[in-house]
């Protein structure tokens, strides 16, 4: 056996030597096959999977703040455009006014371009965080599974939804087929609805995270899903994006008010920026209480991160976000006030004093509004005053005052509209002298219940101010509101119009209002988003899944606002574009049948989607 | 024109007013030039309510403008909050050091870094005593045979000092003082005022409370203790070491004089 052996060995090392190159490439192909069982039996831990990515120079975090923010902003566009026009649709449709139907349409032409352009952006907010969070991604992604599905189902929901509303609108003008086209852009925002929030729960989940470790994944998912901020969130936001959806209309307006070459195109534009403003302002008034909501619930969630937000390291950024509402009720309010002075003469001297009385009213309730709890003094300066808070101005840097104060904003805004729908009337009815009577007793003894809790709130705990006064508060103004509103609705029926409003006479400085109330939502969701993010200070999942990455940590305010500044200008063009890209076809129609434009009633643009046909009421085919 | 006039005056004298009343009230100079721009900016907006309308522009123009108007805006956003106090990023970065530096030294990459910083902490040891030795006219090769064990211990074994420094840490860290009050400062409308909890608990105990928010019951602070007020996640995102230290140093606090609600063992 062993010369057997022998012999064998002897006549390998033989053959070797004389194919010694083949034997040789035999041995590296064993070898290398057998290289992964080596890999295999040996004893080395196997690489840890990568956590995060980076991107040189930018920063990984920067790019997914930009595209997030953006994704953002146009989601809320495309989910706020479908809300204004299916309202301005229903009110054509009920009240009969076409140019309303025109209006709708104009802006739902917008939503094929714009819904792409969100996608898209989703699309790339999507593969940038799988990229560059990995570890974070599988693990929202173990939790969510379930709800990826749901998502994807709605998108082929909505989308299938938004091109029978878009493209059958002609088709579907009238009887029972209007009827259908209405239910179909119900349907739209139905599905919008739900794409929203099922976002919103990843997002909110992060903030205020429910992990079970028990159950099946759906239970998990549906677990994590409704967690404390989900609600406060979705209603904040569906609101966010009715005020947004409204601006973005009402700037649109103002910019082609600003360029319009006709009187015709004046008249037009400036009708749609007061409607732009109207629902901005309308979203605008419900937005505080939303914003107070979604606080409190944060406060019950985890109480430090109420703190980091209200008095820690984030609390002057809530300075800065009393700036850019304050501002946005003075833009909305001075918008108001142009219209009475320009839309219906004769009405400016009748109410230049309560113009300026609320004008008053709201420069103070700004001023309270942005008062900081401490103010920067050097220490000179802090010994005079006896401390970081003035003993006159601390105790106005509270959430009392400033409750108290965003109240009576809502309250002067509210009385702005109500002046504008009551200017160039005269009451007829046998009532109108009690009625007024009433809405103006209603409206000076809630502003005075407001400001006494305001006060009251000083001296009772927390929790009594927080529970009950703030909330008080809140009943009040709403209370006001869903008074005095059907109120007027019901005086003006009757009453007799004095003055015709004259639409296309406002100056070029309302345009310019109309940009700068646009501006100023679109910073402030820029603000609040930065918000939202930093308050999970170095988590990913607070509390739950730790933020190891080199920027974990919350960038300051000045930094910060420059990134918001340029997410802003992005919004903007990017908006600027899908207008463009939506109405080309329009200029073209325009400039081929420009004969027959003058036509159009009132010389309705084309691209406000008129159309004779459909504007002659014989050919209604009821 | 006569009625913008009248009301730029009318801004003036009240801001004029508002800003000498802020001296007197001593109020720091850049709140009494705030007060003053807020009444002209109000001014400003009830002026350009009459003021003249300016002429119509071309599209290319007001184009123009309306970038000019956003980028005004823009900076006026971006200095305003560059402005405001800013928080240093460096203070967030540093406690995020300290939180993940136990996590860290506990992976093997931890662990070899640890190894590193140690070697190089020994090396600088070492070349400190050659200079030294060179200094005295020693020769150089008896410092070389100088075993490098005989150098003196770079990382000294905490003594209670450090202990009790590390626990004060991980007070500041964990932001302990929003809901608790200390030495005076922080808190005490959501959590007890500490001062005396070493009269009661002993640092075991309190380490329980920390672990397990539902162990102990502060007097008076029943709601809270109901609705879970005090965050049960210090178990996931504290050592053990680091808790103890905490608790010890807590359990210091003696101070009879504060009126401490009695804890009352729940768990």
């Amino acid at each position: 056996m062993q010369q057997d052996q022998g012999g064998w060995i002897q006549r390998l090392l033989r053959s070797s030597s004389e194919h010694g190159g083949a034997l040789l490439g035999l041995v590296i192909a064993a070898g290398l096959l057998g290289l992964p069982s080596l890999v295999f039996g040996a004893d080395v831990a196997p690489a840890a999977p990568t956590e995060y990515r980076d991107i040189p120079y930018v920063g990984s975090r920067n790019v997914i703040w930009v595209i997030a923010q953006l994704h953002l902003l146009l989601a809320g566009f495309v989910l706020g455009v479908p809300m204004f026009a299916w309202v301005c649709e229903v009110v054509a449709w009920r009240g009969g006014e076409k140019r309303y139907d025109k209006l709708a349409k104009e802006f739902t032409k917008l939503l094929t371009s714009a819904y792409s352009t969100t996608a898209l952006f989703g699309g790339i907010l999507l593969f940038l965080l799988i990229a560059f969070y990995p570890k974070l991604m599988n693990y929202l992604t173990d939790i969510f599974f379930p709800s990826f599905i749901v998502y994807c189902i709605l998108f082929l929901v909505e989308t299938a939804t938004l091109y029978l509303y878009w493209y059958g609108w002609d088709a579907m003008q009238y009887g029972g087929k209007k009827t259908f086209h209405i239910f179909l852009g119900f349907m739209l925002n139905f599905f919008a609805f739900f794409i929203m929030i099922i976002p919103n729960s990843w997002a909110t989940f992060q903030s205020s995270p429910v992990v079970i470790a028990e159950g099946t994944d759906l239970a998990r998912a549906w677990a994590a899903t409704w967690n404390p901020t989900w609600w406060p969130v979705n209603i904040h936001r569906i609101i966010a994006n009715v005020v947004l959806g409204g601006y973005i209309c009402g700037a649109y307006a103002g910019i082609r008010y600003l360029s319009a070459k006709t009187p015709e195109e004046r008249d037009h534009y400036d009708w749609m920026g007061y409607v732009g403003n109207f629902i901005g302002v309308f979203g605008l008034l419900a937005l505080p209480f939303a914003g107070y909501w979604l606080m409190r619930e944060i406060y019950q969630y985890n109480q430090q991160m109420g703190i980091t937000l209200m008095g820690g390291f984030l609390s002057w950024l809530f300075i800065l976000q009393a700036m850019l509402i304050g501002v946005l009720f003075l833009g909305s309010n001075y918008y108001f006030w142009l219209g009475i002075t320009y839309r219906i003469p004769g009405s400016a001297l009748k109410y230049r004093r309560p113009m300026l009385a609320m004008l008053v009213v709201l420069l103070l309730c700004l001023a309270v509004w942005m008062t900081p709890h401490s103010l920067v003094a050097s220490l000179e300066e802090a010994a005079k005053m006896g401390g970081s808070h003035h003993p006159l101005l601390g105790v106005l840097g509270v959430m009392s005052a400033k409750m108290t104060v965003s109240n009576l904003m809502i309250l002067v805004t509210f009385m702005s509209f109500i002046m504008y729908w009551r200017a160039g009337k005269q009451d007829t009815a046998g009532w109108a002298k009690i009625a007024k009577a009433i809405m103006g007793a209603i409206l000076v003894l809630a502003g005075i219940a407001v400001i006494i809790l305001g006060v009251w709130g000083y001296f009772v705990p927390a929790i009594i101010r927080i529970n009950y006064f703030s909330t008080s508060q809140v009943l009040i103004v709403i209370g006001v509101m869903l008074t005095i509103t059907p109120l007027t609705a019901l005086l003006l029926k009757s009453a007799k119009t004095t003055t015709e409003m004259v639409w296309g006479k406002m100056p070029p400085r309302a345009g310019y209002s109309l940009v700068l109330n646009a501006v100023m939502v679109i910073l402030l969701m820029t603000l609040m988003g930065y918000a939202r993010s930093s308050s999970r200070v170095h988590w990913h999942v607070y509390g739950v899944v730790r933020d190891t990455s080199q920027y974990a940590f919350s960038p300051a305010l000045g930094y910060a606002s420059g990134i918001m500044a340029l997410c802003t200008f992005f919004f903007c063009m990017i908006v600027a574009f899908i207008f463009w890209v939506a109405t080309m076809g329009d200029k073209a129609k325009v400039a081929t049948t420009s004969p027959s434009k003058g036509e159009l009633p009132h010389g309705m643009p084309a691209m406000a989607g008129a159309s004779s046909a459909l504007d002659k009421p014989e050919e209604r085919k009821f | 024109m006569g009625n913008i006039i009248k009301k730029l005056v009318i801004g003036l004298v009240v801001g004029g007013a508002l800003f000498l009343l802020s001296r007197w009230q001593e109020f720091p100079f850049v709140f009494q030039v705030v007060f003053f721009g807020h009444a002209m900016f109000g001014a400003a907006v009830f002026m350009l309510l009459d003021a003249p309308s300016v002429r119509t522009m071309g599209a290319v123009k007001s184009t123009i403008a309306i970038v000019v108007f956003y980028v005004v805006l823009c900076t006026v956003f971006v200095a305003g909050a560059s402005m405001w106090p800013q928080f240093d990023p460096e203070d967030e970065k540093g406690k995020i050091a300290k939180l993940l530096a136990p996590k860290r030294a506990a992976t093997e990459q931890g662990k070899a870094e640890e190894l590193i910083a140690r070697t190089k902490a020994l090396d600088e040891q070492v070349k400190a005593l050659e200079v030294r030795l060179r200094t005295l006219g020693a020769d150089q090769s008896v410092v070389k045979q100088m075993p490098v064990g005989d150098a003196p211990p770079v990382v000294a074994k905490a003594p209670t000092g450090d202990f009790m420094k590390i626990g004060e840490e991980q007070w500041q860290l964990h932001e302990c003082y929003n809901c608790h009050k200390l030495k005076g400062e922080g808190g005490k409308k959501r959590g007890p005022e500490l001062d005396n909890i070493g009269s009661y608990l002993t640092a075991a105990e309190i380490k329980q409370k920390i672990f397990n928010p539902k162990s102990y019951m502060a007097e008076g602070f029943e709601k809270e203790w109901e609705k879970g007020k005090m965050p049960d996640k210090f178990k996931d995102v504290m050592e053990d070491s680091d808790a103890m230290a905490l608790a010890t140093w807590l359990s210091t606090f003696k101070n009879t004089s504060v009126n401490t609600p009695k804890p009352i063992k729940k768990l």
